[in-house]
This record gives C-alpha cells, sequence and structure tokens, in this order.
C-alpha cells in the first residue's frame, strides 16, 4: 500500500500557507501537508522527517528561497522543489532553475488556474521512481528521445534551448548522433541532458547520417549520473560541515530562535549569520556591547557578566559569550523573557558542540 | 610612627552595590535620582553616557532596541529608552535574588 505523501510547504505570509494548503487538498491521496514560515524552520523539518515535496515561496526576509533552495539541492537531493514566486522576474526563474528545482510557478498562475497547478503537482508526485538519474534527468527531453526509440522511429530532432540548438538523429529506434553545443556523440548526449527546458521539433530522418554513438540511451544516462555524482560528491569535510550546519539548525528552529550571529574573539576572523542578512553591522554592535557592559561592571563592581538582553515590540536580543566568541541570538516577541537566558545557553551549547 | 602610617595601605572598603533609579535625558545629562550618595555624578552620568550610545548603536545597526538589561553577577541595570533619553534601575543581586539557575551555574 502506498504511503500518504508529505508535503512541506514554505512561504513568510500565512495567507499563502491557506491558499497552498487548499489547493494541495485538492491532490490524490490526501497528502500530508505541513507548513512552515521560516527557511530554517523548514530544512530542521526536512532533516527530522521524510518529505516528497517542497513548496517553497523566493521572496522571503531573513533566508530567502533561494537560499533554502541551494541547501536542499545538496542535501536532500531526491526531494521535488517547486518554487513560487509573487514577481514575475526572469532573474528569479533562471536562478530558481539553475539551482535544480522542478517547476517554477507564479503565484499569480496559481491563482488563475489552480486545476492546472494541482496536475502538475500531481504529476511531478509521480514521477518519484526516476529519481536514480534526476541529477541528470532533463524529463521532458529524454521522455522525448526515449519515446522515439521506443516506437522504433527514423527522425531528426530539432531541440532549442534559449540561444542553445542541438541535433539528435535516431535511426529504427537507436540514437545514432547528437550534436550540441559544439560536440558531437556521447558528449553532446551529455551536454544536452543538462538542458533544462526547450522546444523540440521532429524533422524528416537523414538515412546516410554518419552513427557516431553505439552505446543505448540507457547506458549514456548510467555513464552520465555516475560522472555527475562523482563531480558533485562532497568531501568528508563538507559532509562534516553540512551535518554541523543542519545540527545547529536544528538547534535554533527546537527553541524557537530567529536567527543567530557568532562573532569570533580574532579579529581576522569574520562573524557569521544564520537567519539575518545584516550581520556585520550588528556584530560590531555587540562587540560595542559588551565593551561597555564590561566597563560599566568594572566601575561597580559588579561581578563578572552573564549576559545582555535587550528588547523591542519585534523582537528579543540576548547577547551571550562561550568559549571563543560572542552569540546574537535574535527571538520572537511572543518569547518569555525569562527563559530566554536558559535557551540561549541551551542553544549555544548544541553550536560549539 | 606618624611618617610610617604615611605608606600604610589603606584597607579596601566594601562598597554596597548601588540600588534605584536615575533618568538622563537625551544629551546624557542626569534629571533626577534615586541612587544612593555614595555614587557619585560624574558615575551615573557616565553610565547614562553608555547606556544611550548602546540604544544609538543598535538603530545604527538596523535593531532599535527600546528596552536593555545588563546582566552581571552581582548587579542587573536594567534600562528603557524613553524619547531619546532613558531611565536606568540598579538592581543588586544576592544569593536570595530570583536569578534563573542557568546565571548561578554560569556564575
Amino acid at each position: 500500500m502506498k504511503t500518504r505523501e508529505k508535503i512541506l510547504v514554505l512561504d513568510d505570509e500565512s495567507d499563502w500557507l491557506e491558499v497552498c494548503r487548499e489547493f494541495l487538498g485538492r491532490l490524490p491521496g490526501q497528502p500530508d501537508i505541513r507548513t512552515v514560515s521560516s527557511g530554517m524552520t523548514a530544512l530542521s523539518l526536512l532533516d527530522a522527517e521524510p518529505f516528497q515535496l517542497l513548496l517553497c515561496d523566493l521572496k522571503m526576509p531573513r533566508m530567502d528561497g533561494l537560499q533554502v533552495l541551494s541547501i536542499v539541492r545538496r542535501r536532500f537531493p531526491e526531494l521535488r522543489t517547486v518554487a513560487l514566486t509573487g514577481f514575475s522576474d526572469e532573474d528569479f526563474r533562471s536562478r530558481a532553475y539553475a539551482l535544480g528545482v522542478d517547476m517554477f510557478w507564479l503565484k499569480s498562475d496559481m491563482q488563475q488556474n489552480p486545476q492546472r497547478f494541482v496536475e502538475c503537482l500531481e504529476s511531478l508526485l509521480g514521477q518519484e521512481d526516476d529519481s536514480g538519474f534526476r541529477d541528470v534527468y532533463s524529463k521532458n527531453l529524454l521522455d522525448v528521445i526515449q519515446m522515439e526509440l521506443a516506437l522504433r522511429n527514423s527522425s531528426v530532432l530539432h531541440i532549442t534551448s534559449g540561444r542553445h540548438v542541438a541535433q539528435v538523429w535516431i535511426k529504427d529506434g537507436q540514437l545514432v548522433d547528437v550534436r550540441a553545443e559544439g560536440a558531437d556523440g556521447d558528449a553532446a548526449f551529455w551536454r544536452l541532458l543538462k538542458w533544462k527546458s526547450g522546444t523540440f521539433e521532429s524533422l524528416p530522418a537523414e538515412p546516410g547520417h554518419l552513427q557516431t554513438i553505439t552505446k543505448s540511451v540507457d547506458a549514456l544516462v548510467l555513464e552520465s549520473a555516475q560522472a555527475v555524482k562523482k563531480a558533485e560528491s562532497p568531501t568528508p569535510a563538507q559532509e562534516e560541515e553540512e551535518t554541523a550546519f543542519v545540527t545547529r539548525l536544528t538547534a535554533v528552529a527546537y527553541e524557537g530562535a530567529e536567527f543567530v550571529v557568532t562573532i569570533p574573539d580574532k579579529k581576522g576572523d569574520t562573524a557569521k549569520g544564520w537567519g539575518i542578512k545584516d550581520v556585520d553591522r550588528l556584530a560590531a554592535w555587540a562587540r560595542q556591547a559588551e565593551k561597555s557592559a564590561q566597563r560599566l561592571g568594572e566601575k561597580f563592581n559588579a561581578g563578572s557578566l552573564t549576559h545582555i538582553a535587550g528588547h523591542n515590540l519585534e523582537r528579543h536580543l540576548l547577547v551571550m559569550r562561550q568559549n571563543d566568541r560572542t552569540f546574537v541570538i535574535g527571538w520572537p516577541p511572543g518569547s518569555d523573557p525569562h527563559r530566554l537566558f536558559e535557551q540561549s545557553l541551551n542553544l549555544v551549547d548544541t553550536w560549539a558542540s | 610612627m606618624g611618617l610610617l602610617n604615611w605608606f600604610a595601605k589603606s584597607a579596601p572598603v566594601a562598597r554596597k552595590l548601588p540600588a534605584g533609579s536615575f533618568t538622563v535625558d537625551r544629551h546624557g545629562n542626569v534629571m533626577t535620582a534615586t541612587v544612593g550618595a555614595e555614587y557619585p555624578q560624574w558615575l551615573l552620568d557616565d553610565t547614562g553616557r553608555e547606556v544611550l550610545s548602546l540604544f544609538r548603536g543598535a538603530r545604527a545597526a538596523g535593531m532599535p532596541l527600546t528596552g536593555l538589561d545588563l546582566n552581571f553577577t552581582g548587579l542587573h541595570i536594567t534600562a528603557r529608552e524613553m524619547q531619546g533619553g532613558a531611565i536606568i534601575f540598579f538592581s543588586p543581586q544576592n544569593a536570595f535574588a530570583a536569578s534563573s539557575s542557568a546565571e548561578r551555574d554560569r556564575a
């Protein structure tokens, strides 16, 4: 029996989360739909539970959708992804596709044609079995080629993708030659597999065309997949760093923090931020705050500084030290101020470990 | 004997931690204070200036704050921003003060 599919929707606007929930509720099989409003929560949830599909808004404060998708691409390569945006921006679209998203939808198109949106998602979820070749699997293109082969056709496929043009020669259901991006034969076929979108035209066969490809399409796809996997497989150090990164994000999400900035004591080392964009100015302020507090503490013989807390209507802020660095942690406005120090300490301990 | 006394070290004086509050205007001038007289005016001036500078620095860093708490093991300094100035409270901490267990452990 097929298990219920799990879909995660990430959008900072609660109204849109509701809209998506309603649309996704129309999918057959009643998938389990989860919604989150921040990138960090989404990543920690993906790390904790298996999902089949992620719908990700691109324009969000703090960690934006492109950042989330880039982590998802490396961390969860099997996950299907759909980028959503309210802005018709070609740059956004191309950057999202470059990150390997399966679909790109404008929110206005979603609203105008919800049935089509749902059908596309249904189709996407149905493609789960081919995940092994996903790194090179240009679905439409390979589908077309394989269909031509299966039907034992003879034709020349003329393919256009942006400014690139390719030709695929097929004779009696056999792949004979490919020319793309200045290459021919196997190399051209591998380049073609990386094309994300394009248009196809089937032209009459050219029986006398010279055969340069002798392998089957499946063998070529497999070789290409292996080459890509080899090139992309992270080193042990990268894997360790990535694991530590997700562990930290999980700690942040578990405690409910909005952002974390770490400021090393060493002057040459730069401050790093998770969930916040303007790290340097906040780091400079935190350094100033620590120095000011220490000066005051000395003047009053007040003992050692445990932490500095700040707040406004939008958030709580906590500055504290652990080992050789200072942490600035942002908390949502509804947090219990009496528990923030302990929560920050838990978070910082996880970070340091 | 009197000569010897000149070189004698003065005995350390235990000074009580400050308690009470004071207000400063946007220029750092102390307007009102309930802090004990053993704490000189210049010390309150310095405190006011540091606190106002922290509020302004936070604003410049894109994180404007309306309240600040500097937590030491023996003293909490709490500041609330008031139209460019601030009201600042000193709350001495002792073994019986209601600080969190985490704070005590860390101290």
